[in-house]
């Protein structure tokens, strides 16, 4: 076949022109999909589906940190070494360390706004833990109980919520 | 536990001297059509060449650069790969090497300390620090989810697509923690939008009384929208030389230190540690310091890399007693709560008493250290790969003088079809010596502390 007897036609859509002054703007539409990876944290999401909280723990005698990591990690950052899971036993309760109303969210949120993020303390965990609040209003100090999303599960952190503990 | 080791607390130490000699920015603004990417970083790459009283011609000058570092924040706003090489196409200056730099909101930091090392190792008698973002590619919103990939995509960034939410909460327990009030955060929104006015190339210039400020709508408790940076295209340049270099080429060089510190990306996992102390501090200040139930340092309130690149700019430039040896500092004011919370990493305040500084009128222009005169990044730019340079360059003219030459000229007004205020005034620091400024990413991920010293 020789390059005159087929013709390359234009098969896309054209650009919607936004404006023309001072200088001609264009839309570019996309749409893509990313194949994300959980990696070694996969236990911790796949946990939240069934109603468990996994955390990690160092093991290493020699390590100086002894807590729970939440979010955990694979790896001790302090000794380089491959941590353990552990399961928070049940009622999960901590104590709100801080937080905040979202008002105003970017594009792609999937909760209803406004709403409370709230940052946990948990007993024995040496960091602490963010999520959000499902009704009730938070303060500093306040105690909260970690529910999930073990039905309609996002496979996400959002599979995890918190709600006020009275107990 | 994180546990620093003398190997670690190694002053950075150049191999020779660097200086900064020119500056060049544009215009800032919401959405700026009418340019292309490298076609903004030209107007600030000629502002740089031409006006700022070199005494060789642009030409020559282009002829001595051997180095760049490009910074720019982000592929997804750019939606460029590779700009740099259409960057220093555009400004004529292939085949020099440019090393793309990405730190987030430090970039513009970063940049500057990546074209310093070039010039203290010996890589280059002549570099260029340029940076740019064009934020406008998406609309608000879209550009907020983008900036929230700077947050932790597994753990925070599902929890609301916008960087403030990750700043509300250290608003909410440094009010806690150190008895800090709204008004006192709305301080500096209404300085550094005042300071705004007085600038031709600010976004967001404003006579606001704090009413004003906490009237404002809120984008998440407890941050308003004008204690928030906003989205901006821009760009801006810095040049730096060896000393011989920098004498030929000015009468007014500057000498720079700059360094730099990280922390975790997600705030909360920052553990309790060892404060390091500044050269003017004791660990007898800080002994009351964790007072309340669940304290940690830095936790939520403060910033280890801010204090840590503090740390080693101190060193590396000799400063002993910042708040009495720096004469004006620009403080990354992304929100008016990270430029609270910064008074205590940099030592202008001990920390817990960081509302003092607004408070005591030391951070205004008269004080003892005015802070943003720029109009920092509420009033004036969030470019964010441009900031850190912006800010190095305002700390330049500054120390020369050169305040009113590139804030009062109505020419300057003029061209970017602005008029300048009737009630203009010069925010010119007499005598400047030191000055400072904080290049800052994500919430503590990445700052820069660099220290320009008059040379002349």
């Amino acid at each position: 076949m020789t390059a005159g007897e087929k013709i390359t036609k234009y098969i896309g859509k054209p650009a919607k022109v936004l404006q023309s002054e001072p200088a001609k703007v264009i839309e570019w539409p996309r749409s893509l999909i990313h194949r994300h990876t959980y990696g070694k944290l996969s236990p911790f999401f796949t946990g939240l589906t069934e109603g468990r909280l996994l955390a990690t723990r160092c093991v290493n005698p020699e390590c100086g940190e002894d807590g729970l990591w939440l979010p955990p990690r694979a790896d001790c950052p302090d000794c380089n070494q491959p941590m353990t899971w552990e399961e928070l036993p049940q009622p999960i309760v901590g104590t709100v360390h801080t937080y905040a109303r979202v008002e105003y969210a970017g594009t792609g949120i999937e909760m209803t706004t406004p709403y409370f993020q709230i940052d946990v303390e948990l007993p024995g965990v040496c960091t602490i833990f963010k999520g959000y609040l499902q009704y009730g209003t938070p303060e500093i100090g306040m105690r909260v109980k970690a529910c999930f999303r073990t039905e309609d599960s996002t496979n996400t952190i959002l599979d995890i919520y918190w709600i006020p503990y009275e107990g | 536990m994180i546990v620093l080791k003398e190997g670690n607390r190694r002053i950075p130490k150049w191999n020779r001297k660097v200086f900064a000699v020119a500056g060049g920015v544009t215009e800032y603004k919401k959405f700026c059509p009418e340019m292309k990417l490298e076609e903004q970083v030209m107007v600030a790459f000629r502002q740089m060449l031409e006006n700022n009283d070199l005494k060789l011609s642009p030409v020559e000058i282009k002829g001595l650069i051997n180095f760049l570092a490009c910074g720019s924040f982000s592929d997804h706003f750019q939606d460029q790969l590779l700009c740099e090489a259409k960057v220093t196409d555009y400004l004529g200056l292939d085949p020099m090497y440019d090393i793309g730099i990405k730190t987030g909101g430090a970039t513009g930091g970063s940049t500057v300390l990546t074209a310093a090392m070039a010039i203290a190792s010996g890589y280059a008698d002549v570099a260029l620090a340029v940076g740019w973002e064009r934020m406008s590619e998406v609309d608000t919103r879209t550009g907020n989810y983008y900036i929230a990939n700077a947050a932790c995509k597994d753990f925070e960034t599902r929890l609301s697509r916008i960087y403030a939410a990750y700043y509300a909460p250290m608003a909410v327990r440094f009010a806690w923690a150190y008895n800090l009030s709204e008004e006192t955060r709305a301080k500096v929104a209404v300085k550094n939008h005042l300071y705004a006015y007085y600038s031709p190339y600010s976004q967001q210039p404003g006579k606001y009384t704090i009413q004003d400020v906490l009237n404002s709508p809120m984008s998440t408790y407890p941050l308003r929208f004008l204690e928030c940076c906003a989205m901006t295209d821009g760009a801006a340049c810095m040049l730096l030389c060896d000393e011989k270099t920098a004498y030929q080429l000015t009468d007014k060089p500057c000498e720079l230190s700059i360094a730099g510190g990280s922390h975790t990306l997600r705030v909360a996992d920052r553990r309790d540690m060892e404060i390091p102390l500044l050269p003017h501090e004791t660990p007898d200040m800080y002994k009351g310091l964790r007072k309340k139930e669940g304290q940690r340092w830095p936790g939520f309130e403060s910033f280890a890399a801010a204090r840590f690149a503090a740390y080693f700019a101190y060193g590396m430039a000799g400063i002993t007693d910042p708040l009495e040896e720096l004469d004006l500092v620009e403080l990354h004011d992304a929100f008016t709560i990270s430029d609270i919370q910064t008074y205590g990493d940099i030592g202008l305040r001990p920390y817990g008493q960081e509302p003092d500084y607004i408070e005591s009128g030391d951070a205004y222009l008269g004080g003892k250290c005015p802070a943003n005169l720029s109009g920092g990044l509420i009033g004036t730019m969030h470019a964010v790969g441009a900031t850190g340079i912006f800010q190095g360059v305002e700390c330049l003219w500054q120390i020369q003088g050169k305040y009113d030459k590139f804030h009062g000229d109505p020419k300057i007004w003029k061209s970017f079809g602005k008029k300048k205020p009737e009630d203009w005034r010069s925010l010119q620091v007499s005598d400047a010596k030191h000055a400072l400024w904080v290049s800052h990413a994500c919430v503590g991920s990445h700052v820069t502390v660099g220290i320009l010293k008059k040379a002349f």
